[in-house]
């Protein structure tokens, strides 16, 4: 663990000049970021604006087309094949932890199978193990009483919360959200973004896409604003929504204002 | 108690009376097929009852037709034996009508009944091991028919193609008749059983692909999120979910399979049960009788089948989403 806590000499997660085309559409152009361990970021801009193709290139559900990207010390270069390359990639995805927008759990095994799956399978873990951790993960989240139901069996945000659950039981180093409620009736938005404050309280790095400008604004540590392909602004969360430097920021942050989104 | 009694004197609602009329429906429908399918039976017994109703000059006669044992120029020999059973004193004037039911051969039944019954074995234990071989394949080719590769994506289309473009009763008799000469000598069991095994595992190789594809591109990027290889995603992720949804027409199929190996009889070397009914049934011209009992067989094994991927099914669809 970090002894110096809230200061970390090496940023846990280093993206430099990354590219990515599909086809001849350029989603991302030239994207450079740093995040220190610990820190909260959310990333917002408009649909299309390339926050969720940059959030799946760090555990390489898109490869990247050039650049590198650098997880807790594992440096990969994008566009590349190969053995060592899916190595590569392997060892960064046991250092994140993806939440997905449509909850993704698995509907052929219990809530518990769908925590213990990772540590058990992919870990080798103990399963005495691995079913303690995921029973704390689990009561964390507040649904360890749900731990022998089928996922059909519970609401969406209760879904999205056993999400989080199974992907901290992976023990990551970083939590990667790509818009976690946005599948969510709004009354069940609320139980899962307190979770993820609770997920950011305990110390956890955090990158977020949301459009969930409330939880920018309070659980934030560094708002992102994403346009075309290209990061626009980036600052602390008061800045951008009180003083945005760039207009594309200021129309975003009035678009979610008026309501419109 | 009380509380109960209570909710029986409350007055329904309208949404529960309408409920009650459209159950006590239902069941009155599924109490007119129950006694329908009985009539059927009832009437296919009478057909092959063996049974004469003859009716003239005022007096109905009820009478049975069996064959007997009877000598004639020093050989025995079967005879069609009319014996009266009853007679009533009402009936129609002058000719009159006969009614004949078909008569069957009741010593040839007790007699080859065990006979053709052993052939259950053999049909059992075909349909088995096709079923099998047939599922393997139908998995193999599935997922090489998602495979981006070109040559084996190409294997797994030419396959079916070739296996679906030609009858499997040529493709039985090509295993058995035509192997031999190029010095590949296959039992009638094991031509038989290729030869099912490839047919249906090209066509049940559909029924895969289209499970495979029924699993959601989210749930192959959370177990890869995870950590998990493409084989492990496979194994643990996907194939569960598609094997779900590929069983109940998995068991069409075995189902359709067990009367498809009556097709292994054409080997002339498998004693299951077609060949065995068709045997004793020429040998002493009794087809009939020999072709009932299979049939008999053969549907009794079907509905039996039916009714375990019933609870197959219904025991699989906890869980779903």
């Amino acid at each position: 663990m970090d002894n110096k806590p809230g200061f970390s000499p090496m940023p846990i997660v280093k993206i430099e000049n990354l590219d990515k085309y599909f086809g001849h559409l350029h989603v991302l152009k030239n994207v450079s970021l740093e995040v220190p361990e610990r820190q909260v970021i959310c990333l917002i801009g408009r649909s299309g604006s390339g926050k969720s193709t940059l959030l799946r290139c760090i555990n390489f559900l898109e490869e990247p087309s050039h650049g590198t990207i650098e997880v807790d010390g594992i440096k990969v270069a994008g566009g590349e094949k190969g053995r060592e390359h899916r190595q590569l990639i392997h060892d960064v995805r046991l250092k994140t932890g993806m939440v997905f927008q449509e909850f993704n759990l698995f509907p052929h095994m219990t809530v518990l199978e769908n925590v213990i799956e990772g540590p058990v399978i992919v870990k080798g873990m103990d399963r005495k193990k691995a079913i303690e951790l995921a029973e704390q993960n689990l009561d964390s989240v507040g649904l360890l009483f749900k731990k022998d139901e089928y996922p059909n069996r519970l609401s969406g945000g209760q879904k999205q919360r056993v999400a989080i659950a199974r992907a901290l039981t992976m023990e990551p180093r970083v939590m990667l959200f790509d818009e976690p409620t946005s599948a969510l009736d709004p009354e069940l938005i609320g139980e899962v973004l307190n979770v993820m404050k609770k997920v950011a309280l305990e110390g956890m790095t955090m990158i977020v896409v949301t459009h969930e400008m409330g939880f920018a604004r309070e659980v934030a540590d560094r708002v992102i604003v994403m346009a075309e392909g290209e990061l626009v602004e980036d600052n602390k969360p008061e800045q951008i929504f009180n003083a945005p430097k760039d207009p594309r920021t200021e129309a975003l942050i009035n678009r979610y204002r008026t309501g419109a989104n | 108690m009380t509380a109960i009694a209570k909710g029986q004197d409350a007055p329904k609602s309208q949404a529960e009376l309408l409920y009650e009329i459209q159950l006590r429906k239902e069941r009155q429908f599924r109490g007119n097929v129950a006694i329908t399918w009985v009539l059927l039976v009832l009437f296919l017994l009478l057909v092959f009852s063996s049974l004469e109703i003859r009716s003239s000059n005022g007096t109905t006669e009820l009478a049975i037709w069996t064959f007997e044992k009877v000598t004639k120029d020093g050989r025995e020999i079967l005879e069609k034996t009319r014996t009266g059973i009853a007679t009533f004193s009402i009936g129609l004037p002058n000719e009159g009508i006969t009614l004949n039911t078909i008569l069957v051969d009741k010593n040839f039944i007790a007699q080859n009944f065990t006979f053709i019954a052993r052939g259950i074995y053999w049909t059992i234990r075909i349909s088995l091991f096709s079923i099998a071989l047939a599922t393997i394949l139908a998995l193999l080719a599935a997922l090489a028919r998602l495979s981006s590769v070109p040559f084996v994506y190409a294997l797994s289309t030419f396959y079916v193609s070739l296996i679906r473009g030609t009858p499997l009763y040529l493709q039985i008799l090509f295993f058995f008749l035509a192997l031999p000469q190029l010095s590949i000598n296959l039992s009638g069991e094991m031509a038989g059983v290729l030869a099912l095994g490839l047919n249906y595992g090209a066509y049940m190789s559909e029924i895969f692909r289209a499970g495979i594809a029924s699993v959601g591109k989210g749930q192959r990027e959370a177990a890869l999120a995870i950590g998990m290889t493409q084989g492990q995603t496979m194994r643990r992720i996907v194939l569960p979910q598609a094997l779900r949804f590929a069983i109940p027409p998995v068991g069409n199929d075995f189902i359709a399979m067990t009367k498809d190996s009556a097709l292994v009889a054409a080997t002339g070397f498998v004693h299951e049960l077609t060949w065995n009914a068709q045997k004793v049934g020429r040998a002493q011209f009794r087809s009939l009788e020999a072709l009932i009992i299979a049939a008999l067989f053969y549907w009794s094994m079907t509905i039996l089948l039916s009714y375990v991927q019933n609870k197959i099914e219904t025991r699989l669809s906890k869980g779903e989403r």
